[in-house]
Protein backbone atom coordinates (compact mmCIF):
# COMPACT_ATOMS: atom_id res chain seq x y z
CA UNK A 1 0.00 0.00 0.00
CA UNK A 2 3.10 2.30 1.01
CA UNK A 3 4.23 1.74 -2.41
CA UNK A 4 0.60 2.93 -4.00
CA UNK A 5 0.40 5.84 -1.80
CA UNK A 6 3.80 7.12 -3.19
CA UNK A 7 3.41 6.39 -7.00
CA UNK A 8 -0.13 7.99 -6.07
CA UNK A 9 1.70 11.22 -5.00
CA UNK A 10 4.31 11.01 -7.43
CA UNK A 11 2.27 11.04 -10.21
CA UNK A 12 -0.02 13.71 -8.53
CA UNK A 13 3.16 15.91 -8.74
CA UNK A 14 3.50 15.30 -12.16
CA UNK A 15 0.30 16.29 -13.19
CA UNK A 16 0.57 19.90 -10.99
CA UNK A 17 4.08 20.26 -12.59
CA UNK A 18 2.32 20.14 -16.00
CA UNK A 19 -0.79 22.10 -15.31
CA UNK A 20 1.59 24.84 -13.88
CA UNK A 21 3.76 24.65 -16.76
CA UNK A 22 0.51 24.80 -18.95
CA UNK A 23 -0.44 27.99 -16.79
CA UNK A 24 3.13 29.23 -16.95
CA UNK A 25 3.15 29.54 -20.87
CA UNK A 26 0.06 30.53 -21.01
CA UNK A 27 0.73 33.66 -18.69
CA UNK A 28 4.47 33.95 -20.23
CA UNK A 29 3.79 34.46 -23.65
CA UNK A 30 1.98 37.35 -25.84
CA UNK A 31 -1.74 37.04 -24.42
CA UNK A 32 -2.98 37.64 -28.27
CA UNK A 33 -1.08 34.89 -29.90
CA UNK A 34 -4.16 31.94 -29.47
CA UNK A 35 -6.19 34.92 -31.46
CA UNK A 36 -3.97 35.21 -34.53
CA UNK A 37 -4.01 33.27 -37.55
CA UNK A 38 -1.51 30.89 -38.13
CA UNK A 39 -0.69 30.86 -41.53
CA UNK A 40 2.29 28.78 -43.59
CA UNK A 41 3.60 30.82 -46.05
CA UNK A 42 5.51 28.22 -49.33
CA UNK A 43 8.30 30.45 -50.11
CA UNK A 44 9.66 28.15 -52.98
CA UNK A 45 13.47 28.14 -51.89
CA UNK A 46 15.98 27.42 -48.80
CA UNK A 47 16.12 30.15 -46.23
CA UNK A 48 18.25 33.20 -47.62
CA UNK A 49 18.78 36.79 -46.90
CA UNK A 50 16.66 37.57 -50.03
CA UNK A 51 13.64 36.81 -47.75
CA UNK A 52 14.66 39.82 -45.76
CA UNK A 53 11.27 41.33 -46.34
CA UNK A 54 9.25 38.53 -44.75
CA UNK A 55 12.06 38.33 -41.68
CA UNK A 56 11.62 41.86 -40.97
CA UNK A 57 7.79 41.88 -41.21
CA UNK A 58 7.43 38.40 -38.85
CA UNK A 59 10.20 40.02 -36.40
CA UNK A 60 8.71 43.38 -36.25
CA UNK A 61 5.59 42.40 -35.43
CA UNK A 62 4.01 43.39 -38.94
CA UNK A 63 1.90 40.39 -39.40
CA UNK A 64 0.89 40.18 -35.84
CA UNK A 65 -0.36 43.76 -35.83
CA UNK A 66 -2.78 42.35 -38.49
CA UNK A 67 -3.54 39.06 -36.80
CA UNK A 68 -1.42 36.55 -38.28
CA UNK A 69 0.97 33.97 -37.32
CA UNK A 70 3.33 33.80 -40.58
CA UNK A 71 5.87 31.09 -40.49
CA UNK A 72 7.90 30.45 -43.88
CA UNK A 73 7.47 26.80 -45.69
CA UNK A 74 10.81 26.53 -47.75
CA UNK A 75 9.28 23.34 -49.93
CA UNK A 76 8.89 23.58 -53.80
CA UNK A 77 7.90 26.40 -55.47
CA UNK A 78 5.54 24.37 -57.66
CA UNK A 79 3.70 23.08 -54.38
CA UNK A 80 3.15 26.90 -53.34
CA UNK A 81 0.77 27.29 -56.15
CA UNK A 82 -0.70 23.83 -55.66
CA UNK A 83 -1.55 24.16 -51.79
CA UNK A 84 -2.72 27.53 -52.56
CA UNK A 85 -5.14 26.24 -55.15
CA UNK A 86 -6.51 23.38 -53.23
CA UNK A 87 -7.18 25.96 -50.34
CA UNK A 88 -4.56 24.25 -48.13
CA UNK A 89 -2.31 27.09 -48.19
CA UNK A 90 -4.02 31.21 -47.84
CA UNK A 91 -0.62 32.72 -49.78
CA UNK A 92 2.61 31.87 -51.30
CA UNK A 93 5.51 33.26 -53.04
CA UNK A 94 6.07 32.08 -56.85
CA UNK A 95 7.53 33.45 -60.23
CA UNK A 96 4.49 34.97 -62.42
CA UNK A 97 4.70 32.42 -65.09
CA UNK A 98 3.70 29.87 -62.46
CA UNK A 99 0.30 31.63 -62.11
CA UNK A 100 -0.20 31.83 -65.98
CA UNK A 101 0.85 28.11 -66.28
CA UNK A 102 -1.60 26.87 -62.95
CA UNK A 103 -4.51 29.32 -64.34
CA UNK A 104 -4.17 27.51 -68.05
CA UNK A 105 -3.92 23.82 -65.68
CA UNK A 106 -7.91 25.51 -63.99
CA UNK A 107 -6.27 26.19 -60.54
CA UNK A 108 -7.87 29.39 -59.54
CA UNK A 109 -5.15 31.23 -58.20
CA UNK A 110 -4.70 35.22 -58.23
CA UNK A 111 -1.45 37.01 -58.03
CA UNK A 112 -1.86 39.91 -55.82
CA UNK A 113 1.55 41.33 -54.64
CA UNK A 114 4.60 41.86 -56.98
CA UNK A 115 7.04 41.58 -55.06
CA UNK A 116 10.32 41.25 -57.51
CA UNK A 117 9.40 44.18 -59.81
CA UNK A 118 11.91 42.76 -62.56
CA UNK A 119 12.86 39.35 -63.97
CA UNK A 120 15.55 38.39 -61.69
CA UNK A 121 17.18 36.17 -64.20
CA UNK A 122 20.53 36.85 -66.85
CA UNK A 123 23.35 35.42 -69.05
CA UNK A 124 26.16 35.66 -68.01
CA UNK A 125 29.45 35.50 -69.38
CA UNK A 126 33.05 35.94 -69.51
CA UNK A 127 34.20 39.70 -70.92
CA UNK A 128 36.27 37.85 -73.24
CA UNK A 129 33.67 35.53 -74.84
CA UNK A 130 32.54 38.70 -76.24
CA UNK A 131 28.30 38.31 -75.31
CA UNK A 132 27.44 41.95 -75.60
CA UNK A 133 24.20 41.61 -76.61
CA UNK A 134 21.16 38.79 -76.62
CA UNK A 135 22.37 38.62 -80.87
CA UNK A 136 25.84 37.35 -79.41
CA UNK A 137 24.36 34.31 -78.10
CA UNK A 138 23.44 33.11 -81.48
CA UNK A 139 25.60 29.93 -82.09
CA UNK A 140 27.09 30.00 -78.77
CA UNK A 141 27.13 27.12 -75.78
CA UNK A 142 24.63 28.52 -72.95
CA UNK A 143 24.48 26.44 -69.95
CA UNK A 144 20.91 26.77 -68.52
CA UNK A 145 19.63 24.65 -65.05
CA UNK A 146 17.47 22.76 -67.06
CA UNK A 147 14.70 22.80 -69.66
CA UNK A 148 12.12 24.06 -67.02
CA UNK A 149 11.51 27.07 -64.32
CA UNK A 150 11.72 30.20 -64.22
CA UNK A 151 15.28 30.64 -65.36
CA UNK A 152 14.66 28.68 -68.43
CA UNK A 153 11.35 30.68 -68.85
CA UNK A 154 13.53 34.21 -68.30
CA UNK A 155 16.10 32.41 -71.04
CA UNK A 156 13.62 32.01 -73.62
CA UNK A 157 12.27 35.62 -73.06
CA UNK A 158 15.17 37.48 -73.67
CA UNK A 159 15.87 35.20 -76.94
CA UNK A 160 12.67 35.93 -78.44
CA UNK A 161 12.60 39.85 -77.42
CA UNK A 162 15.84 39.85 -79.43
CA UNK A 163 14.26 37.82 -82.33
CA UNK A 164 16.29 34.47 -82.08
CA UNK A 165 14.60 31.64 -80.92
CA UNK A 166 15.66 28.64 -78.69
CA UNK A 167 17.22 26.55 -81.19
CA UNK A 168 19.73 30.05 -82.70
CA UNK A 169 21.78 29.03 -79.48
CA UNK A 170 23.69 25.36 -78.54
CA UNK A 171 21.67 24.73 -74.97
CA UNK A 172 23.51 22.78 -72.67
CA UNK A 173 21.57 21.50 -69.35
CA UNK A 174 24.36 22.06 -66.25
CA UNK A 175 22.24 21.85 -63.42
CA UNK A 176 22.72 24.29 -60.53
CA UNK A 177 26.91 24.32 -61.50
CA UNK A 178 26.84 27.73 -63.58
CA UNK A 179 29.79 28.71 -61.84
CA UNK A 180 31.81 26.08 -62.76
CA UNK A 181 30.74 25.41 -65.90
CA UNK A 182 31.80 29.47 -66.81
CA UNK A 183 35.02 29.17 -64.74
CA UNK A 184 36.16 25.85 -66.94
CA UNK A 185 34.67 26.93 -70.26
CA UNK A 186 32.45 24.22 -70.09
CA UNK A 187 29.75 26.46 -71.07
CA UNK A 188 30.48 29.73 -73.33
CA UNK A 189 27.28 31.28 -71.20
CA UNK A 190 25.11 30.37 -68.33
CA UNK A 191 21.23 31.45 -67.53
CA UNK A 192 21.68 32.64 -63.30
CA UNK A 193 20.20 34.68 -60.98
CA UNK A 194 21.29 38.10 -60.88
CA UNK A 195 21.80 38.14 -57.36
CA UNK A 196 23.75 35.09 -56.99
CA UNK A 197 25.99 33.85 -59.16
CA UNK A 198 27.57 36.97 -61.10
CA UNK A 199 28.44 37.86 -57.24
CA UNK A 200 30.27 34.01 -56.53
CA UNK A 201 32.16 34.68 -59.58
CA UNK A 202 33.09 38.29 -59.20
CA UNK A 203 34.55 37.08 -56.01
CA UNK A 204 36.77 34.75 -57.89
CA UNK A 205 38.35 37.18 -59.90
CA UNK A 206 36.23 36.91 -62.99
CA UNK A 207 35.63 39.67 -65.61
CA UNK A 208 31.52 39.28 -66.31
CA UNK A 209 29.44 40.55 -68.71
CA UNK A 210 25.71 40.27 -67.57
CA UNK A 211 22.55 40.53 -69.75
CA UNK A 212 19.81 41.22 -67.65
CA UNK A 213 16.13 40.05 -69.06
CA UNK A 214 14.22 42.58 -67.32
CA UNK A 215 16.51 44.96 -69.46
CA UNK A 216 14.84 43.48 -72.84
CA UNK A 217 10.99 41.78 -71.82
CA UNK A 218 8.88 42.34 -69.10
CA UNK A 219 8.20 38.91 -67.99
CA UNK A 220 6.44 38.98 -64.38
CA UNK A 221 8.65 37.67 -61.47
CA UNK A 222 8.05 36.22 -58.22
CA UNK A 223 4.88 37.90 -55.80
CA UNK A 224 2.44 36.59 -53.26
CA UNK A 225 -0.41 34.43 -54.72
CA UNK A 226 -3.84 33.76 -52.96
CA UNK A 227 -6.95 31.98 -53.84
CA UNK A 228 -9.70 33.12 -55.67
CA UNK A 229 -11.78 31.90 -53.06
CA UNK A 230 -9.90 34.12 -50.11
CA UNK A 231 -10.11 37.09 -52.84
CA UNK A 232 -14.17 36.20 -53.02
CA UNK A 233 -15.06 35.30 -49.37
CA UNK A 234 -12.14 37.17 -47.41
CA UNK A 235 -10.70 40.20 -49.04
CA UNK A 236 -9.68 41.53 -45.55
CA UNK A 237 -7.21 38.77 -44.94
CA UNK A 238 -5.50 39.29 -48.29
CA UNK A 239 -5.34 43.10 -47.57
CA UNK A 240 -3.61 42.45 -43.87
CA UNK A 241 -0.97 40.00 -45.70
CA UNK A 242 -0.55 42.34 -48.46
CA UNK A 243 -0.22 45.55 -45.98
CA UNK A 244 2.57 43.80 -43.82
CA UNK A 245 4.61 42.43 -46.14
CA UNK A 246 4.65 46.02 -47.91
CA UNK A 247 5.76 47.34 -44.96
CA UNK A 248 8.50 44.40 -44.66
CA UNK A 249 10.03 45.57 -48.39
CA UNK A 250 9.69 49.02 -47.32
CA UNK A 251 11.65 48.94 -44.09
CA UNK A 252 14.32 46.35 -46.01
CA UNK A 253 14.71 49.13 -49.13
CA UNK A 254 15.30 51.76 -45.97
CA UNK A 255 17.47 50.10 -44.00
CA UNK A 256 18.80 46.70 -45.71
CA UNK A 257 21.76 46.57 -43.06
CA UNK A 258 19.11 46.06 -40.09
CA UNK A 259 17.19 43.89 -42.24
CA UNK A 260 20.50 41.19 -42.43
CA UNK A 261 21.03 41.45 -39.08
CA UNK A 262 17.35 40.33 -38.66
CA UNK A 263 17.82 37.36 -41.17
CA UNK A 264 20.38 36.16 -39.35
CA UNK A 265 17.62 34.99 -36.85
CA UNK A 266 15.89 33.09 -39.67
CA UNK A 267 18.89 31.74 -41.70
CA UNK A 268 21.30 29.41 -39.96
CA UNK A 269 24.83 30.34 -40.06
CA UNK A 270 24.69 33.89 -42.37
CA UNK A 271 27.99 35.35 -42.68
CA UNK A 272 28.15 38.60 -43.43
CA UNK A 273 29.79 38.13 -46.98
CA UNK A 274 25.86 37.29 -47.79
CA UNK A 275 25.04 40.69 -47.16
CA UNK A 276 25.66 41.26 -51.10
CA UNK A 277 22.86 38.83 -51.97
CA UNK A 278 20.42 40.85 -50.30
CA UNK A 279 22.12 44.23 -51.15
CA UNK A 280 21.89 43.05 -55.08
CA UNK A 281 18.15 42.06 -54.72
CA UNK A 282 17.14 45.49 -53.59
CA UNK A 283 17.22 46.76 -57.17
CA UNK A 284 14.84 44.30 -58.41
CA UNK A 285 12.37 45.27 -55.67
CA UNK A 286 12.45 49.46 -55.61
CA UNK A 287 9.00 50.61 -57.37
CA UNK A 288 7.30 53.88 -56.86
CA UNK A 289 4.04 51.84 -55.85
CA UNK A 290 5.81 48.92 -53.96
CA UNK A 291 4.49 45.84 -55.32
CA UNK A 292 2.53 47.02 -58.10
CA UNK A 293 2.37 44.16 -61.31
CA UNK A 294 2.83 45.30 -64.65
CA UNK A 295 -0.52 43.91 -67.04
CA UNK A 296 1.20 44.73 -69.96
CA UNK A 297 4.06 42.36 -68.25
CA UNK A 298 1.37 39.57 -68.05
CA UNK A 299 0.54 39.76 -71.54
CA UNK A 300 4.10 38.99 -72.42
CA UNK A 301 4.48 36.28 -70.06
CA UNK A 302 1.76 34.48 -71.74
CA UNK A 303 3.02 35.11 -75.26
CA UNK A 304 6.47 33.64 -73.71
CA UNK A 305 5.13 30.49 -72.28
CA UNK A 306 3.24 29.94 -75.64
CA UNK A 307 6.13 29.99 -77.38
CA UNK A 308 8.35 27.84 -75.56
CA UNK A 309 5.20 25.77 -75.43
CA UNK A 310 4.23 25.14 -71.45
CA UNK A 311 0.86 26.08 -72.07
CA UNK A 312 -1.33 25.05 -75.28
CA UNK A 313 -3.51 28.29 -75.94
CA UNK A 314 -3.70 31.24 -74.14
CA UNK A 315 -5.77 32.08 -71.04
CA UNK A 316 -9.44 33.17 -71.73
CA UNK A 317 -8.69 36.50 -69.93
CA UNK A 318 -4.89 36.96 -68.91
CA UNK A 319 -6.18 39.68 -66.57
CA UNK A 320 -7.78 37.72 -64.23
CA UNK A 321 -4.41 36.41 -63.42
CA UNK A 322 -3.40 39.31 -61.04
CA UNK A 323 -4.90 42.39 -59.78
CA UNK A 324 -3.59 45.34 -58.10
CA UNK A 325 -6.13 46.37 -55.39
CA UNK A 326 -4.62 45.25 -52.36
CA UNK A 327 -1.35 47.13 -52.99
CA UNK A 328 -3.13 50.42 -54.06
CA UNK A 329 -5.28 50.04 -51.10
CA UNK A 330 -2.08 49.46 -48.56
CA UNK A 331 0.81 50.91 -49.38
CA UNK A 332 3.50 51.76 -46.40
CA UNK A 333 4.39 55.30 -45.21
CA UNK A 334 7.94 55.69 -46.81
CA UNK B 1 -18.21 -19.33 -49.58
CA UNK B 2 -19.42 -20.92 -53.00
CA UNK B 3 -18.72 -18.06 -55.30
CA UNK B 4 -15.15 -16.82 -53.04
CA UNK B 5 -14.08 -20.90 -54.30
CA UNK B 6 -14.95 -19.74 -57.75
CA UNK B 7 -13.21 -16.77 -57.80
CA UNK B 8 -10.07 -18.70 -56.38
CA UNK B 9 -9.66 -20.99 -59.43
CA UNK B 10 -10.20 -18.18 -61.64
CA UNK B 11 -7.14 -17.78 -63.76
CA UNK B 12 -4.50 -15.16 -62.75
CA UNK B 13 -5.19 -13.09 -66.62
CA UNK B 14 -8.72 -12.88 -65.64
CA UNK B 15 -8.62 -12.24 -61.51
CA UNK B 16 -5.76 -9.20 -62.78
CA UNK B 17 -8.47 -8.02 -65.48
CA UNK B 18 -10.62 -8.14 -62.45
CA UNK B 19 -9.03 -6.67 -60.19
CA UNK B 20 -7.41 -3.65 -62.36
CA UNK B 21 -11.26 -2.75 -63.25
CA UNK B 22 -12.32 -2.37 -59.84
CA UNK B 23 -8.76 -0.10 -59.25
CA UNK B 24 -9.83 2.25 -62.00
CA UNK B 25 -13.60 2.25 -60.89
CA UNK B 26 -13.10 3.15 -57.49
CA UNK B 27 -10.45 5.99 -58.83
CA UNK B 28 -13.05 7.06 -61.10
CA UNK B 29 -15.73 7.59 -58.24
CA UNK B 30 -13.01 8.76 -55.44
CA UNK B 31 -12.62 11.37 -58.39
CA UNK B 32 -15.94 12.17 -59.32
CA UNK B 33 -17.75 11.66 -56.08
CA UNK B 34 -14.84 13.50 -54.04
CA UNK B 35 -15.04 16.34 -55.46
CA UNK B 36 -11.48 17.11 -56.43
CA UNK B 37 -10.18 19.69 -59.09
CA UNK B 38 -8.54 17.94 -61.58
CA UNK B 39 -5.43 19.33 -60.79
CA UNK B 40 -5.58 17.48 -57.39
CA UNK B 41 -7.13 14.25 -58.46
CA UNK B 42 -7.81 13.59 -62.24
CA UNK B 43 -9.52 10.45 -63.05
CA UNK B 44 -8.71 7.63 -64.99
CA UNK B 45 -10.27 9.26 -68.14
CA UNK B 46 -8.04 12.32 -68.41
CA UNK B 47 -5.13 10.29 -67.52
CA UNK B 48 -5.92 7.73 -70.43
CA UNK B 49 -6.34 11.15 -72.50
CA UNK B 50 -2.89 12.54 -71.62
CA UNK B 51 -1.11 8.75 -72.23
CA UNK B 52 -2.43 8.54 -75.56
CA UNK B 53 -1.10 12.06 -76.39
CA UNK B 54 2.36 11.35 -75.30
CA UNK B 55 2.19 8.11 -76.39
CA UNK B 56 1.51 8.85 -79.73
CA UNK B 57 3.88 11.68 -80.38
CA UNK B 58 6.37 9.14 -79.12
CA UNK B 59 7.32 10.90 -75.69
CA UNK B 60 6.54 8.74 -73.05
CA UNK B 61 8.57 5.61 -75.32
CA UNK B 62 11.37 8.05 -75.82
CA UNK B 63 11.60 9.07 -72.04
CA UNK B 64 10.70 5.33 -70.75
CA UNK B 65 14.02 3.86 -72.86
CA UNK B 66 16.43 6.61 -71.60
CA UNK B 67 15.26 5.75 -68.02
CA UNK B 68 15.53 2.14 -68.91
CA UNK B 69 19.20 2.80 -70.29
CA UNK B 70 20.00 3.92 -66.56
CA UNK B 71 18.01 1.10 -64.67
CA UNK B 72 20.14 -1.22 -66.27
CA UNK B 73 23.34 -0.39 -66.45
CA UNK B 74 22.69 0.34 -62.56
CA UNK B 75 21.34 -2.83 -61.78
CA UNK B 76 24.38 -5.23 -63.76
CA UNK B 77 27.48 -2.42 -62.03
CA UNK B 78 25.16 -2.97 -58.71
CA UNK B 79 25.20 -6.85 -59.33
CA UNK B 80 29.20 -6.67 -60.09
CA UNK B 81 29.96 -4.76 -57.50
CA UNK B 82 28.09 -6.83 -54.73
CA UNK B 83 28.95 -9.98 -56.00
CA UNK B 84 32.38 -10.32 -55.23
CA UNK B 85 32.00 -7.72 -52.28
CA UNK B 86 29.41 -10.25 -50.87
CA UNK B 87 31.17 -13.40 -51.11
CA UNK B 88 34.53 -11.78 -49.55
CA UNK B 89 32.16 -10.77 -46.59
CA UNK B 90 30.52 -13.84 -46.43
CA UNK B 91 33.73 -15.99 -46.13
CA UNK B 92 35.84 -14.32 -44.07
CA UNK B 93 35.43 -12.50 -40.89
CA UNK B 94 38.18 -10.86 -40.72
CA UNK B 95 36.69 -8.72 -44.01
CA UNK B 96 33.35 -8.66 -42.28
CA UNK B 97 34.15 -7.12 -39.47
CA UNK B 98 36.56 -4.37 -41.29
CA UNK B 99 34.10 -3.56 -43.89
CA UNK B 100 30.76 -4.38 -42.82
CA UNK B 101 30.04 -1.25 -40.42
CA UNK B 102 30.83 1.20 -42.66
CA UNK B 103 28.63 -0.64 -45.33
CA UNK B 104 26.16 -0.68 -42.58
CA UNK B 105 26.67 3.38 -41.98
CA UNK B 106 26.85 4.20 -45.48
CA UNK B 107 23.06 2.92 -45.24
CA UNK B 108 22.11 5.52 -43.08
CA UNK B 109 22.62 8.40 -45.27
CA UNK B 110 19.54 9.15 -47.72
CA UNK B 111 20.46 8.66 -51.58
CA UNK B 112 19.14 11.97 -52.07
CA UNK B 113 21.71 13.73 -50.06
CA UNK B 114 24.56 12.03 -51.72
CA UNK B 115 23.43 12.21 -55.08
CA UNK B 116 23.79 15.71 -55.99
CA UNK B 117 27.31 15.28 -54.38
CA UNK B 118 27.86 12.66 -57.26
CA UNK B 119 26.40 15.20 -59.76
CA UNK B 120 29.68 17.32 -59.02
CA UNK B 121 32.18 14.38 -58.70
CA UNK B 122 31.23 12.97 -61.96
CA UNK B 123 30.40 15.25 -64.62
CA UNK B 124 29.16 12.73 -67.11
CA UNK B 125 25.27 13.41 -66.29
CA UNK B 126 24.65 9.60 -67.61
CA UNK B 127 27.02 8.38 -65.44
CA UNK B 128 26.27 10.32 -62.09
CA UNK B 129 22.51 8.86 -62.85
CA UNK B 130 23.65 5.40 -63.40
CA UNK B 131 25.81 5.89 -60.33
CA UNK B 132 22.80 6.69 -57.71
CA UNK B 133 20.86 3.61 -58.88
CA UNK B 134 24.29 1.31 -58.34
CA UNK B 135 24.10 3.07 -54.93
CA UNK B 136 20.48 2.36 -54.04
CA UNK B 137 20.45 -1.37 -55.80
CA UNK B 138 23.94 -2.52 -54.34
CA UNK B 139 23.02 -3.37 -50.62
CA UNK B 140 20.19 -5.89 -51.01
CA UNK B 141 21.56 -7.87 -53.46
CA UNK B 142 24.94 -7.73 -51.12
CA UNK B 143 22.95 -9.14 -47.92
CA UNK B 144 21.20 -11.38 -50.14
CA UNK B 145 24.68 -12.89 -51.38
CA UNK B 146 25.70 -13.06 -47.93
CA UNK B 147 22.79 -14.74 -46.75
CA UNK B 148 22.61 -17.15 -49.60
CA UNK B 149 26.12 -18.05 -48.96
CA UNK B 150 26.02 -18.54 -45.65
CA UNK B 151 22.38 -20.61 -45.94
CA UNK B 152 25.23 -23.74 -47.61
CA UNK B 153 24.40 -26.29 -45.03
CA UNK B 154 27.75 -27.15 -43.38
CA UNK B 155 27.46 -31.07 -44.34
CA UNK B 156 27.37 -30.05 -47.94
CA UNK B 157 31.23 -28.91 -47.21
CA UNK B 158 32.08 -32.02 -45.41
CA UNK B 159 30.48 -33.90 -48.06
CA UNK B 160 32.61 -31.54 -50.74
CA UNK B 161 35.72 -32.05 -48.49
CA UNK B 162 35.33 -35.73 -48.13
CA UNK B 163 35.30 -35.59 -51.85
CA UNK B 164 38.71 -33.87 -52.56
CA UNK B 165 36.77 -30.95 -54.30
CA UNK B 166 39.01 -28.17 -55.34
CA UNK B 167 37.66 -24.55 -53.96
CA UNK B 168 36.57 -23.55 -57.84
CA UNK B 169 34.74 -26.86 -57.60
CA UNK B 170 33.22 -26.17 -54.45
CA UNK B 171 32.24 -22.41 -55.56
CA UNK B 172 30.51 -23.81 -58.56
CA UNK B 173 29.46 -26.89 -57.63
CA UNK B 174 28.01 -26.26 -54.02
CA UNK B 175 27.82 -22.24 -53.20
CA UNK B 176 26.41 -21.25 -56.37
CA UNK B 177 23.61 -23.50 -57.11
CA UNK B 178 22.89 -23.48 -53.14
CA UNK B 179 22.93 -20.08 -52.36
CA UNK B 180 21.46 -18.70 -56.41
CA UNK B 181 17.44 -18.93 -54.88
CA UNK B 182 18.65 -16.25 -51.76
CA UNK B 183 20.68 -14.28 -54.60
CA UNK B 184 17.64 -14.49 -56.86
CA UNK B 185 15.26 -12.86 -54.71
CA UNK B 186 18.09 -9.94 -53.97
CA UNK B 187 18.09 -9.41 -57.22
CA UNK B 188 14.42 -9.05 -57.66
CA UNK B 189 14.41 -6.38 -54.60
CA UNK B 190 17.07 -4.73 -56.87
CA UNK B 191 15.80 -4.51 -60.13
CA UNK B 192 12.67 -2.95 -58.80
CA UNK B 193 15.00 -0.56 -56.50
CA UNK B 194 17.15 0.40 -59.58
CA UNK B 195 14.22 1.98 -60.80
CA UNK B 196 13.66 4.55 -58.31
CA UNK B 197 17.59 4.76 -57.84
CA UNK B 198 17.51 6.11 -61.88
CA UNK B 199 14.87 8.07 -61.07
CA UNK B 200 16.31 10.11 -57.80
CA UNK B 201 19.15 10.78 -60.47
CA UNK B 202 17.13 11.92 -62.90
CA UNK B 203 15.24 14.50 -60.05
CA UNK B 204 18.79 15.45 -58.75
CA UNK B 205 19.98 16.16 -62.32
CA UNK B 206 16.80 16.75 -64.66
CA UNK B 207 18.61 16.71 -68.18
CA UNK B 208 15.58 17.28 -70.24
CA UNK B 209 15.03 13.47 -70.72
CA UNK B 210 13.90 10.33 -68.82
CA UNK B 211 10.87 10.06 -66.74
CA UNK B 212 12.29 11.83 -64.41
CA UNK B 213 12.18 14.62 -66.30
CA UNK B 214 9.07 14.65 -67.58
CA UNK B 215 7.35 14.05 -63.97
CA UNK B 216 9.43 17.18 -62.92
CA UNK B 217 8.04 19.23 -66.13
CA UNK B 218 4.51 18.05 -65.72
CA UNK B 219 4.59 19.17 -62.40
CA UNK B 220 6.15 22.02 -63.13
CA UNK B 221 3.16 22.59 -65.96
CA UNK B 222 0.64 21.37 -63.24
CA UNK B 223 -0.54 18.40 -65.74
CA UNK B 224 -1.52 16.41 -62.69
CA UNK B 225 -2.70 13.90 -65.83
CA UNK B 226 0.53 13.80 -67.09
CA UNK B 227 2.27 13.05 -63.52
CA UNK B 228 0.03 10.15 -63.09
CA UNK B 229 1.16 8.54 -66.66
CA UNK B 230 4.95 8.91 -65.83
CA UNK B 231 4.15 7.38 -62.29
CA UNK B 232 2.00 3.91 -64.21
CA UNK B 233 5.30 4.16 -67.19
CA UNK B 234 7.55 3.51 -63.86
CA UNK B 235 5.17 1.38 -62.37
CA UNK B 236 5.48 -0.58 -65.72
CA UNK B 237 9.41 -0.02 -65.73
CA UNK B 238 9.99 -1.61 -61.91
CA UNK B 239 7.18 -4.89 -63.41
CA UNK B 240 9.46 -5.45 -66.66
CA UNK B 241 12.40 -5.40 -64.61
CA UNK B 242 10.91 -7.72 -61.57
CA UNK B 243 9.70 -10.01 -64.76
CA UNK B 244 12.93 -10.36 -66.35
CA UNK B 245 14.70 -11.71 -63.36
CA UNK B 246 11.47 -13.70 -62.26
CA UNK B 247 12.79 -15.56 -65.90
CA UNK B 248 15.91 -15.79 -64.91
CA UNK B 249 14.95 -17.47 -61.87
CA UNK B 250 13.17 -19.90 -63.87
CA UNK B 251 15.66 -20.59 -66.51
CA UNK B 252 18.51 -20.68 -63.47
CA UNK B 253 16.41 -22.83 -61.06
CA UNK B 254 14.86 -25.48 -63.34
CA UNK B 255 17.12 -27.45 -61.54
CA UNK B 256 15.15 -27.55 -58.72
CA UNK B 257 11.84 -28.14 -60.36
CA UNK B 258 13.36 -31.18 -62.35
CA UNK B 259 14.93 -32.78 -59.61
CA UNK B 260 11.61 -32.52 -57.39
Amino acid sequence: MKVLHRVGGALLLIVLAMGLTACGSNNGSDPTADDLLPILLPVGFVPDPQFAPLYVAIERGYYREEGLAVELDYGFETDGVALVGAGQRPFAVVSGEQVVMARAQGIPVVYILQWFQEFPVAVVSKTRAGINTPQDLAGRRVGIPGFFGASYVGYAGLLFANGLTLEDAINEEIGFTQVEALRTDRVEAAVVYISNEPLQLRALGEELNVLRVADYTRLIANGVVTSEEIIANDPDLAARFVRATLRGIADTLADPRAAFEISKNFVEALGDDRYQVLEASLPLWEADILGLTDPGGWAVTETTLLQIGFIDQPLDNINTAYTNRFVEQNQPNR
Amino acid sequence: MIHLHRLQRLPTWVALIISAALLLLGWHLLAELGGYDSFILPGPLPVYQQFMIVAGDGRLLHHTMVTVSQVIPGLFIGCLIAMPLGYLLAKSPLAERLISPYLIASQAIPVIAVAPLLTIWIQSTYWSRVWVAVLVVFFPILINIITGLRSVPAELYELMHSLQATPWQVFRQLEIPAALPIILAGLKVGATLSVIGALVGEFVQPKSQGLGFLLISARYQFKTDLVFVVLFALAAVALTMYGLVVLLERRLLRWQTVSR
